[in-house]
């Protein structure tokens, strides 16, 4: 019965996430151009090493959150109409304080893996556009996060199947097109 | 009070240390193959379907497994047979998700132009093969993952994501190249 119950719940949402990521993919798509004058992977030398940990960062942690909030709601911690509570306000200063941290984190080790890959990028630029893009989509998918949680709650669906997928998916989509933003933003830099 | 953003920050951070280390080596893998993925761009929309859908279902398992860990009509045994359930219900998704996926994923680049001399067989095979192996091995890590971080008294919906996606980054982004090399593409 569940086999049938999880396949039922989760099965189009990862369809739907698997079109998602052909869109992130496509995004990078766009950055790859096959102009090098344009193509932002050559002309930002270390960027293309950054991208799978600005992702992973992102993903990992509103994943957590939305994980952390399916066991909160199995728990009886939070509900439909007790979603907005100290609980909930604990876990989204958490993973601010983490995305904060950890895009510090990759931006430094950034630029320290640039030597040792002998490539030798602008280190300000480099950091600058990990920081900025962490932060920026970090606002947006903890926004994210609290409105999809609601719609789950009030359908009435079992939160393990639906936030991570949908956290996931949409944050990688945000996340690429926060670090495009931020590279459009700091291009006077280049 | 359950939850503390201390406790969170805690938990959270070393583990997406680690994570982010290892990604900035599945970046590096990238950097390597850069013309691979510059001649044959169908490869770079690739990777992230293949690290989502492991990804996901990785994570649907993990957050699965730590509520029934928490509830506890899930124990952290290898003979658990709920979690067994789950782990041939999460293979069989992936192979259907891949499959899927594989066919639109091919026909979209014929039809915007991206695709270069490569045959729908060769391209679903390369896709769905680099699928399967990760999405066993992504299911495994993610059981592993939960069952480790709820006996040593952590909370496994902090854990499993970050174990999950990183080696789902890793794994996907090496295998794809493995097969792509297994099947001759671009030689």
């Amino acid at each position: 019965m569940f086999v049938k119950e999880m396949v039922k719940q989760s099965l189009p949402l990862l369809i739907l996430c698997g079109l998602g990521a052909v869109v992130a993919g496509s995004i990078l798509g766009l950055m790859n151009a096959p102009d090098p004058e344009s193509n932002l992977f050559i002309r930002i030398p270390g960027l293309i090493v950054v991208i799978p940990a600005i992702i992973a960062m992102r993903g990992n942690i509103s994943s957590a959150f939305g994980s952390r909030l399916g066991s909160a709601y199995h728990l009886g911690v939070i509900d439909v109409d007790n979603l907005w509570n100290k609980e909930l306000n604990e876990n989204i200063f958490g993973s601010f304080v983490l995305s904060l941290l950890t895009s510090t984190f990759i931006g430094i080790l950034a630029y320290i893996t640039s030597f040792i890959l002998g490539v030798y990028p602008n280190p300000f630029l480099i950091i600058s556009i990990v920081v900025v893009s962490g932060l920026i989509s970090g606002i947006v998918l903890n926004i994210l996060t609290i409105g999809i949680i609601y719609i789950v709650f009030k359908r009435g669906y079992d939160p393990d199947n639906i936030t991570g997928p949908a956290l996931a998916t949409f944050g990688d989509i945000i996340t690429i097109l926060c670090i495009y933003t931020s590279i459009l933003l700091l291009g006077g830099l280049i | 009070m359950i939850y503390n953003w201390k406790k969170i920050v805690k938990t959270g951070f070393p583990i997406l240390t680690f994570a982010v280390l290892i990604e900035i080596f599945a970046g590096s893998i990238l950097q390597n193959n850069q013309n691979i993925i510059f001649v044959f761009p169908i490869f770079l929309l690739s990777i992230p379907v293949l690290n989502s859908v492991s990804g996901n279902i990785g994570i649907i398992l993990g957050a699965r497994l730590a509520s029934g860990l928490h509830v506890g009509y899930i124990t952290a045994k290898v003979d658990d047979k709920r979690m067994h359930e789950n782990l041939f219900t999460a293979i069989v998704l992936g192979l259907v998700t891949y499959t899927i996926l594989a066919i639109i994923i091919y026909f979209g680049a014929v039809f915007s132009n991206l695709n270069k001399g490569i045959e729908l067989t060769e391209f679903v095979g390369i896709f769905v093969s680099t699928g399967f192996l990760l999405i066993c091995l992504v299911a495994l890590s993610s059981i592993f993952a939960a069952f480790i971080s709820f006996k040593r008294g952590l909370d496994p919906d902090d854990m499993v994501a970050p174990v999950v996606t990183t080696v789902g980054d890793i794994l996907g982004i090496s295998f794809l190249f493995l097969m792509i090399s297994i099947f001759g593409v671009g030689i």
